[in-house]
């Protein structure tokens, strides 16, 4: 990895120092939020407890789960994502293979409009969004024109379509399906095989980089997301983690310990996840950082 | 559309705009001169779910908020045309006002001082040390972590009975304020949870523009006797320039939009000290049910941000710089 050898010279330890120090300032929150998880209530409460927790308490886990129904609300977060993910790259694979690949009439008009979706921000899309899902014929009560019940709020549709495909997932894919080599698209049409197979067995197999960036992208965002399910879900059932620690925090203020826990569960997937994928999350950050 | 340019940073191509058709697509093309008909239906066919998708769900709603910004809606009765009239209660509406120009001081603290940040860290690994990987990591860690976790966190921290900051001041025998509880320190503190998160986006981005700097030019420079620090404002710096552009213009954004700390931090408060356009959006539309008048004022966030683009964009003198 090193470019150069590594010598000790004045500025490579103070090099060293910044670069140790700012990381550890990157770290300290998350390091705090796990100590707090583990103190109990009377140290949280008082006045000159230590950093470390005098008494650790695990326990403090296990009563969070029956304080806040964390893993249903993590059990929601879990389905929503993996449904973001998983047709977030079918869907989007798919307009991406043809985009890049394909030429039929309109297929310009329709990459521009992608790129022209990729610039609209969250907070002019969301209104209309809302009202859409809360009018959503036939759906939740509703009749033909949307009146009458509450559409698809509170209900899975609301927490999955919407942002179920991303216009970003459709920019990077034709990106990486720009680059395949012709031969091999043309050899497959010569073994007579159709446009599907030809995407779904020979490209997109070559392109697993990008599959993985979207997958990890996509259930990041996902699992992040907080204002949507926060605006179209009202029952407990159905309350994502992110929602669901918020609401803790206004309901349950100051039982800062039960708080903390939560959030670490709510912090530990992504995490995980970051240190798995981390090759490609760099990846598809440093190629993407429109969120 | 500049902010796309730096596509596949990591690669060895240099960055190429969307809309100038690589090689590659126009043999693609014409490989498919054949029976062209069925291919392209099937390009039609795969094409649809994301573009039908797209129509509904961002298409639809874009337009919707236009209409939508021009009349006065509570959702429970049909909106009624009212014309100018949001935009007029805009400019009279101080809390709205505030929240703008709060936006503007977050973006400026967030984003140039992250960015400066952002490059000096990429800089420092970019020196080819060992444990590089580890400080990325570290470094990026916030960025992949949701922010209402994280403010969860940092409300705690700021906790003025005994969050770290304030176990940690008084060990120095300082007493702290209540950070958010203080018209004066909750801004600065929600600034500074903004530029710790979105620190490692900047460091990442930049770091890999840096591994991309073509090493020749460093090499005559150092034969001609350039000092590093000539070398990285006469070189570094210019060759960043699309870099640059790709991180200001996506912090931006980002910043613009920032509402779950400000949900979690504060609620906008004290004393609106923190509110942004996002937030009043949001308590327009789903606390004081103003649908209409929550449209307009995501029309007007809309509007500045690509101001804020186009601007930019003339300043850095468009974004292809190096090729």
């Amino acid at each position: 990895m090193a470019e150069s050898r590594p010598r000790v010279s004045p500025g490579r330890v103070a090099l060293y120092v910044t670069l140790a120090l700012t990381s550890l300032l990157m770290v300290v929150p998350f390091a705090w939020m796990v100590l707090t998880s583990l103190k109990t209530p009377a140290e949280i409460a008082s006045e000159h407890a230590g950093l470390l927790p005098s008494h650790w308490e695990f326990g403090n886990y296990v009563d969070a789960f029956k304080a806040a129904p964390f893993a249903t609300y993590a059990r929601n977060s879990f389905v929503i994502a993996i449904s973001h993910t998983v047709i977030n790259v079918l869907v989007a694979s798919m307009a991406g293979y043809a985009l890049a690949r394909i030429r039929f009439r309109g297929s310009d008009l329709i990459f521009y409009c992608f790129i022209a979706a990729l610039m609209i921000p969250t907070y002019t899309k969301v209104l209309p969004e809302f009202l859409i899902v809360r009018f959503m014929p036939l759906a939740g009560g509703n009749d033909l024109f949307g009146q009458g019940g509450s559409g698809w709020l509170d209900s899975w549709w609301a927490l999955i379509v919407p942002g179920a495909v991303t216009p970003f997932a459709v920019f990077l894919f034709r990106q990486f399906y720009l680059d395949l080599p012709v031969e091999l698209e043309e050899a497959a049409r010569l073994d007579g095989l159709g446009e599907f197979r030809i995407y779904a067995r020979i490209m997109t197999p070559q392109v697993k980089p990008a599959l993985t960036t979207v997958a990890l992208l996509t259930f990041e965002s996902s699992w992040n997301n907080f204002l949507w399910p926060l605006l179209v879900t009202r029952t407990d059932s159905l309350r994502v983690i992110q929602v669901g620690l918020s609401v803790f925090k206004t309901e349950n203020g100051t039982q800062w310990h039960f708080l903390m826990a939560g959030t670490t569960l709510a912090t530990l997937p992504m995490v995980i996840l970051f240190l798995i994928g981390q090759r490609y999350f760099v990846q598809g950050f440093a190629t993407a950082g429109l969120k | 559309m500049g902010a796309l340019s730096v596509v596949k940073a990591g690669s060895a191509r240099p960055s190429s705009p969307p809309e100038s058709p690589k090689p590659s697509r126009s043999k693609a093309v014409r490989g498919g001169a054949g029976p062209g008909a069925r291919r392209r239906r099937a390009g039609l066919l795969m094409v649809a779910p994301a573009l039908l998708h797209a129509a509904l769900w961002i298409g639809l709603p874009v337009v919707a908020a236009v209409l939508l910004a021009f009349t006065s809606y509570d959702v429970l009765s049909a909106p009624k045309f009212v014309g100018l009239d949001n935009f007029r209660d805009m400019l009279g509406d101080a809390v709205f006002r505030k929240s703008v120009l709060n936006t503007v001081v977050y973006t400026f603290f967030t984003v140039p001082f992250g960015m400066a940040l952002g490059l000096l860290l990429a800089l420092g690994l970019n020196a080819g040390l060992r444990a590089r990987g580890v400080f990325r990591t570290a470094i990026f860690l916030p960025q992949v972590t949701a922010t209402v976790a994280i403010a969860l966190v940092w409300l705690w921290i700021y906790n003025p009975r005994n969050g770290l900051f304030t176990t940690l001041l008084s060990i120095f025998g300082v007493e702290s304020p209540a950070w958010l509880a203080s018209t004066t320190w909750a801004m600065p503190s929600v600034i500074l949870v903004g530029i710790w998160q979105g620190i490692g986006m900047k460091m990442l981005i930049y770091l890999a523009a840096l591994q991309n700097l073509p090493k020749e030019l460093y090499e005559a420079a150092s034969v001609d006797g350039a000092s590093k620090v000539r070398q990285f404002f006469s070189l570094t710096l210019p060759l960043l320039k699309p870099a640059t552009f790709f991180v200001l213009i996506t912090s931006m954004i980002s910043a613009f939009q920032s509402f779950d700390q400000i949900y979690i931090l504060t609620d906008g408060g004290p004393a609106n000290s923190t509110t942004m356009m996002t937030y009043e959006i949001y308590k327009s539309a789903f606390r004081e049910f103003r649908v209409g008048y929550a449209c307009a004022q995501s029309l007007v966030l809309f509007v500045l941000l690509m101001a804020f683009t186009l601007v930019n964009r003339r300043m850095m003198g468009g974004t292809r710089g190096h090729g």
